[in-house]
């Protein structure tokens, strides 16, 4: 070890998916150019979000979800900061200050701070049985629920629905609170959300469809005792309906995590405004993740984050491999459940739609067209040809001379063998 | 009982093939398949499609188990009751004539022989036609006037032996087919014999022409006048012949001349290049052994005896006749309209070729049968027979085996006559007919394989027809109902029959009765066999005299005819076109005729699966020219409507292999009400008919074609029949297991109703799922019905025709209202999508199927042929097709020429 002379330093700020992976790897590729400090205000360091849902569900056990292996990145001389968030970023001098009073300086600055839940604006949400569902504590709180508890989740969206599913497995009675008339309403089209509906029920889940949440409903001060005081008991419906739980879960959206950059000056809008290399309004201010807005777009699912980080990687390296924005599909995790949807979900006047159902095997299909091209596809129940129909909306495949074959999957569009 | 296998006789066409057939059965509970008797010298083992697949037809499927009046199950003994006093009463207030029998050239010469003399002599009417009436009276008629007698002078070796066939108004491939491939192996033997077609259409039988001649349709005749012209221009008279053998050269030559003066005026009149038609003049003139060969294209005409006894003047003129590989030959197309008219089964004949006008012949036959009340003149042909019926003249009608309410021209004035008809007595096999459902009394007659008696084949042949099986459920012999009905109207004596054998020695004395040669048909050396020896009966053509005891192979072989001067006739004749002309309302002229594996009105060949392949639905041919101008493309549909009625068929439209002539369309004539809607030919042909034998022009009526727009096209696929008179457009296609339905429909129809209904009606207990698939880019809806996991109806819906093989999605289907209990077929759930394509993923599309025998499909053919395969016989080495029954072979033949062109 000679003259390890002026490695640079880079500062993450962001322990989650894509900040800890983006560290990890932007180190591990080339060791010898970089000094990488990731920090994280969570106890949880760089593991898989997206697989609390299984491990509410007993599918998996906490050790599972790493994402990183954060002692090899350690070995590196990777530095670790958990359990710290950072207070303010300080461009100019380039310099970031935690809560902890630590000051770091950096050459370059990648912000990954992700979104929160969005809160509930109605009144008693500030109840200390109200929570979200985006981090380990989240999990914590939800396992720690005495057997056969009752819980609220509002909102039928992904991960609202993972989360009702979830606590059903772990045997509570779920009820699902949802604006829309159907769930999933911005990912599905009726028919299929009709059979994700009721598949759901048949697993336990109950279900409020077209309402809204109005308040949460905590005993009185002063007939009580003190210690329940925080907790709601209840929450009211738009329909009028109150209903009593232990536990509520918001899972109403998220909402990007941008008061640190705010703060240090950089231009943002619903999240931090990122050019295709990612860069902020700040020289050596990068951002990626859910904290990011890119051409209008704010970003929740993984794939476009990992599509960022690529470009992050590369453009760290002197290679120019610029972020775009492309169709990503979505998957609910919820095993027993296939659900696939990618690109339109409802077709317009000039978009031809092809539709298959099996009520016997609760199967269905929907592909919109558009000038020859698929762009956009729901399967419900056998996903199996879900890849390929992206692969024709990615590939912008021409698609006219299958047009009657095309719903049926690959194996019937695939040149036939005579 | 032990299996036994029996020799009979194929109950198809008139070429009266010998049959192999065992009363054992299959392991699913069907007959065993038949297979050719070797040792018939109509076939020496050949069979047909349609012959090779009898056993198909031998099953209870709608069979007719019980007599029934007015819709109600009874008794033999009330049913005969009830039509002996319906007949009693009406001859009694209203004259023997308001009673009529209407048979079929499907019965027995045992049955048309009781029949006959119970009308002709115990009723007192002559009413007695048939609908060998609508296929060969005018061929009757012409060898009538012109050698005294109905005489058929050729046998089935003069095809093989002739150097020149000439075929007139026949598409043997696919109407004799067991004939067509004798001549196909003979001219492929002799290379030389030359063989020429004469038909507006070109059709399979095209296949083996060194020339085609496609005339201007009913313009036949023009040409035998030519070729008489020609004859005596070119000095191949046989001038002693015509000398000494025959009367009225001059006037028949006189006519010709005028008719037909040279070979560029005929050529004109046919619409044909002279060339071709000099190429047919030298042909004639050089060939003394000519047959003449022909069917329903020349007799089915307003003018069809004058077209036959053209084509005898030429033979007459040139000595053509009474030898070896030479004759003017009609072919019939029924296995028994021969044997009709030899027992004289028809309204213009007495009894055994003797007509009401031979002099003694009333006489004669009053005391053969000792009969207390003969007819005494000609009765009422078929046409006029409805036509009175209509008027109320006939009050009780007796129809045996055939189906008026498709075959008679003009269905809506058969519909309106029979309802007029005070008792309408129908004797079937089959319970629903177009003609049963206006049966007042319906009776469960004995079919193939259970009837036993003779048949006569077009080269004068008799053939044991045997009741190998035994009848079913309730069904009698044709003859034994007669007889019952005649006993109880007290004619016990001369009906006392009870066993056909004793009705054949009857009939033979009678053709022998004070005969002494006067009268060609004479089988008077078996009058006397005993039961065995009847049963015994080797095919042998008539005469069988004591001169001829082994029968007669040819006849006029010493130049003598049945005319009092026993000098044949030449006929002059006038050339007539058909009676009516395309006009600017119906400027497309109408042809009829039969398709390959069907069989007039399909109440046998519908039951095969195997035969639904060649052609599954009918259609209309459309020149692609006019096809074009109309904007009507290949399997749309159209309807078609004349003066007298309308019918919706799909379009057949096929640019590569032309078939009909521009301005011409050809309708087949088997689809019925019981398997199509609105599909039956004849009701667009009018009730024109040739003024000497009867016969209705059935090939030729003027008709409109329209395009019928804005349909739906569907196929649906069920476990049980299914209603489907509302759509606009149906036909059901039998399949092994379930039904098929080919449907059009327009918005009239609404098709998520209509489906949800008709499950509803079937017979299942459990909770069914469907499955829908819709496609708003192409129209397409597909439905499925499952019943725990088993798909039970399958609807296809696309606005265009339809045109994918069902045949995987049929196997899937099980048979709810079939006995045998077959096992429904549970889909693995990553084939239920399937369900909704039509095929599974990976498997090969054998496209329209061509071989019948081993289902070979044209896809199969073509990808055959582009391995390198370049000959009907390597194409049978390596995929079978054409290698059983060979009726495909033309098509084979065809599908290789075009591919040949294609890669040219």
């Amino acid at each position: 070890m000679s003259t390890q002379s002026v490695k640079e330093r880079v500062v993450v700020v962001g322990a989650g998916m894509a900040g800890s992976r983006f560290a990890a790897e932007l180190l591990l590729n080339n060791p010898d150019r970089w000094h990488v400090t990731l920090i994280g205000e969570e106890k949880e360091v760089g593991y898989n979000r997206i697989m609390l849902s299984s491990l509410l569900a007993k599918e998996v056990a906490r050790d599972e979800l790493s994402l990183i292996d954060v002692d090899h990145f350690r070995s590196h001389q990777g530095e670790v900061i958990a359990h710290d968030a950072v207070q303010y970023i300080d461009a100019n001098e380039k310099h970031v200050h935690l809560s902890s009073g630590i000051s770091l300086p950096f050459d370059k600055l990648v912000i990954a701070t992700g979104s929160r839940s969005s809160q509930l604006n109605i009144y008693g949400n500030d109840a200390s049985n109200i929570i979200g569902f985006r981090d380990m504590e989240d999990v914590s709180v939800m396992e720690s629920l005495s057997q056969g508890s009752q819980a609220v989740v509002i909102g039928g969206g992904l991960l609202g629905l993972e989360a009702a599913v979830g606590l059903v497995k772990r045997g509570h009675k779920v009820t699902v609170l949802h604006r829309s008339s159907y769930l999933l309403n911005r990912q599905l089209d009726e028919e299929s959300a009709a059979l994700l509906l009721e598949r759901l029920q048949a697993m336990g889940v109950e279900f409020r469809l077209s309402v809204s949440p109005e308040s949460f409903n905590s005993l009185s001060v002063s007939a009580n005792e003190v210690d329940s005081t925080d907790k709601a008991h209840s929450i009211s419906l738009s329909s009028g309906e109150v209903i009593a739980a232990d536990l509520f879960v918001v899972a109403t959206g998220i909402t990007p995590e941008i008061n640190i950059a705010k703060e240090a000056g950089l231009s943002v809008n619903r999240a931090i405004l990122v050019n295709e290399f990612l860069e902020t309004s700040h020289k050596d201010i990068f951002a990626i993740g859910e904290c990011t807005e890119f051409s209008c777009n704010t970003f929740g699912l993984v794939e476009p984050i990992w599509g960022q980080m690529k470009s992050l990687l590369a453009y760290f390296e002197n290679r120019f491999e610029p972020f775009s924005i492309e169709p990503v599909p979505t998957k609910l995790k919820v095993s027993g459940v296939h659900l696939f949807s990618v690109g339109k979900i409802q077709s317009e006047n000039n978009e031809g739609v092809i539709q298959y159902i099996d009520r016997s095997l609760n199967h269905y299909r929907k592909l919109i067209v558009k000038e020859g091209k698929l762009v956009g596809a729901i399967l419900y129940g056998n996903v199996a040809d879900g890849s390929w129909y992206f692969q024709l909306i990615q590939n912008q495949t021409n698609v006219s001379g299958m047009l009657d074959r095309l719903i049926f999957g690959e194996s019937y569009c695939i040149e036939k063998v005579a | 009982m032990q299996p036994k296998t029996g020799k009979t006789t194929c109950p198809y066409c008139g070429v009266g093939c010998g049959v192999l057939l065992t009363n054992s059965f299959t392991n699913s509970g069907k007959i065993s398949p038949v297979s050719g008797d070797v040792e018939h010298p109509a076939n020496f083992g050949r069979l047909c499609v349609k012959g090779s697949n009898l056993s198909d037809t031998l099953t209870s499927d709608g069979r007719l188990s019980v007599p029934k009046l007015h819709g109600n199950t009874v008794t033999w003994s009330i049913a005969i009751d009830a039509i002996s006093e319906k007949i009693k009463q009406v001859i009694d207030e209203h004259g023997p004539d308001s009673f009529a029998f209407y048979l079929s050239g499907q019965i027995l010469t045992e049955d048309y022989y009781v029949a006959n003399k119970f009308a002709k002599g115990f009723i007192g009417t002559a009413n007695v036609d048939t609908n060998s009436r609508l296929c060969m009276a005018s061929a009757v008629v012409g060898y009538k006037r012109a050698f005294g007698s109905d005489t058929v002078p050729c046998n089935y070796e003069d095809l093989e032996t002739c150097d020149l066939l000439i075929m007139v108004g026949s598409n043997a491939a696919w109407t004799h087919p067991v004939l067509y491939q004798r001549i196909v192996a003979a001219k492929e033997q002799r290379p030389n014999m030359k063989v020429v077609v004469i038909d507006p259409r070109r059709t399979a039988t095209c296949d083996i022409a060194d020339l085609h001649l496609a005339i201007t349709p009913g313009t036949d005749a023009f040409i035998f006048s030519m070729l008489l012209v020609e004859s005596e221009q070119n000095g191949v008279l046989d001038k002693s012949f015509i000398e000494s053998n025959t009367d009225g050269f001059l006037n028949a030559l006189m006519s010709a001349q005028k008719a037909s003066p040279s070979i560029e005026a005929t050529a004109n009149i046919l619409g044909v290049a002279k060339e071709d038609l000099g190429t047919l003049v030298d042909w004639w003139l050089a060939t003394k052994k000519t047959v003449s060969f022909y069917s329903q294209g020349v007799n089915q005409s307003s003018s069809g005896v004058d077209k036959c006894n053209a084509i005898i003047n030429c033979h007459l003129a040139t000595g053509r006749i009474g030898h070896e590989g030479m004759g003017p030959f009609s072919i019939t197309g029924q296995p028994n309209a021969m044997g009709g008219r030899e027992v004289g089964g028809l309204a213009n004949q007495l009894a055994a070729h003797m007509d009401f006008a031979t002099p003694g012949a009333i006489d004669l036959v009053q005391r053969f049968w000792n009969a207390p009340k003969m007819a005494t003149e000609n009765g009422l042909k078929a046409v006029d027979m409805f036509q009175a019926m209509e008027q109320g003249k006939i009050k009780v009608i007796w129809i045996m085996s055939t189906n008026p309410m498709v075959s008679l021209p003009d269905t809506a004035q058969v519909k309106r006559a029979l309802e007029k008809c005070e008792m309408v007595i129908v004797s079937d096999c089959q319970e629903f007919t177009d003609t049963s459902l206006m049966a007042d009394v319906l009776l469960p007659a004995t079919g193939w394989s259970e009837k036993d008696g003779t048949v006569t084949n077009s080269e004068r042949r008799i053939s044991r027809q045997r009741g190998i099986l035994p009848p079913y459920a309730e069904s009698k012999h044709d003859w034994w109902a007669i007889s019952k009905v005649a006993q109880k109207m007290g004619f016990e004596s001369s009906f006392s029959y009870s066993h056909p054998y004793e009705i054949f020695n009857e009939h033979a004395a009678l053709s022998e009765f004070e005969n002494h040669g006067k009268r060609d048909f004479d089988i008077g050396l078996l009058k006397d066999l005993t039961e065995e020896s009847y049963n015994g009966l080797l095919p042998i053509q008539w005469p069988v005299t004591a001169s001829s005891p082994n029968g007669t192979q040819r006849m006029f072989v010493d130049g003598r005819f049945f005319t009092p001067n026993q000098k044949a006739k030449f006929i002059p004749i006038e050339p007539k076109l058909p009676e009516a002309s395309a006009t600017e309302k119906y400027p497309f002229v109408l042809n009829t005729g039969r398709v390959r594996d069907q069989w007039h009105t399909m109440t046998r060949t519908g039951k095969s699966s195997k035969l639904a392949n060649h052609t599954e639905e009918p259609y209309v041919d459309l020149h692609p020219k006019d096809a074009d101008k109309l904007s009507i493309k290949d399997k749309e549909l159209v309807r078609i409507m004349s003066k007298v009625g309308e019918i919706v068929v799909p379009a057949k439209v096929e640019a590569q292999s032309v078939s009909v002539r521009e301005g011409e369309v050809f309708v087949p004539i088997h689809w019925t009400n019981q398997i199509a809607n609105n599909a039956i030919v004849s009701s667009l042909v009018p009730q024109i008919v040739d003024p000497l034998s009867g016969q209705p022009e059935s090939k030729h009526a003027i008709v409109n074609v329209t395009p019928i727009k804005s349909v739906l096209y569907g196929t649906i696929l069920s476990a049980e029949p299914i209603d489907t008179t509302d759509f606009l457009y149906s036909c059901q296609i039998t399949q092994d297991k379930g039904f098929r339905y080919e449907v059009a429909f327009n918005e009239n129809l609404n098709i998520h109703h209509y489906r949800k209904t008709t499950v509803a009606t079937f017979d299942i207990k459990q909770q069914g799922y469907w499955s829908d698939y819709k496609n708003t880019i192409n129209g397409d809806q597909r439905f499925v019905y499952l019943v725990d996991g088993s798909p039970m109806a399958m609807f296809y819906v696309s606005t265009r025709p339809l045109n994918f093989d069902s045949s995987w999605l049929g196997s899937l289907l099980s048979n709810l209202n079939k006995t045998e209990a077959i096992v429904p077929i549970k889909l693995e759930e990553e084939d239920r999508i399937a369900l909704s394509v039509g095929y599974k993923a990976n498997t090969l599309d054998k496209g329209k199927i061509i071989c019948s025998c081993f289902h070979v499909g044209e896809k199969q053919i073509q990808l055959a042929l582009e391995s390198g395969i370049n000959n009907v016989t390597d194409l049978g080495t390596s995929l079978k097709c054409g290698t059983n029954c060979g009726s495909c072979i033309p098509e084979l033949k065809q599908i290789i020429e075009l591919s040949s062109e294609a890669v040219v």
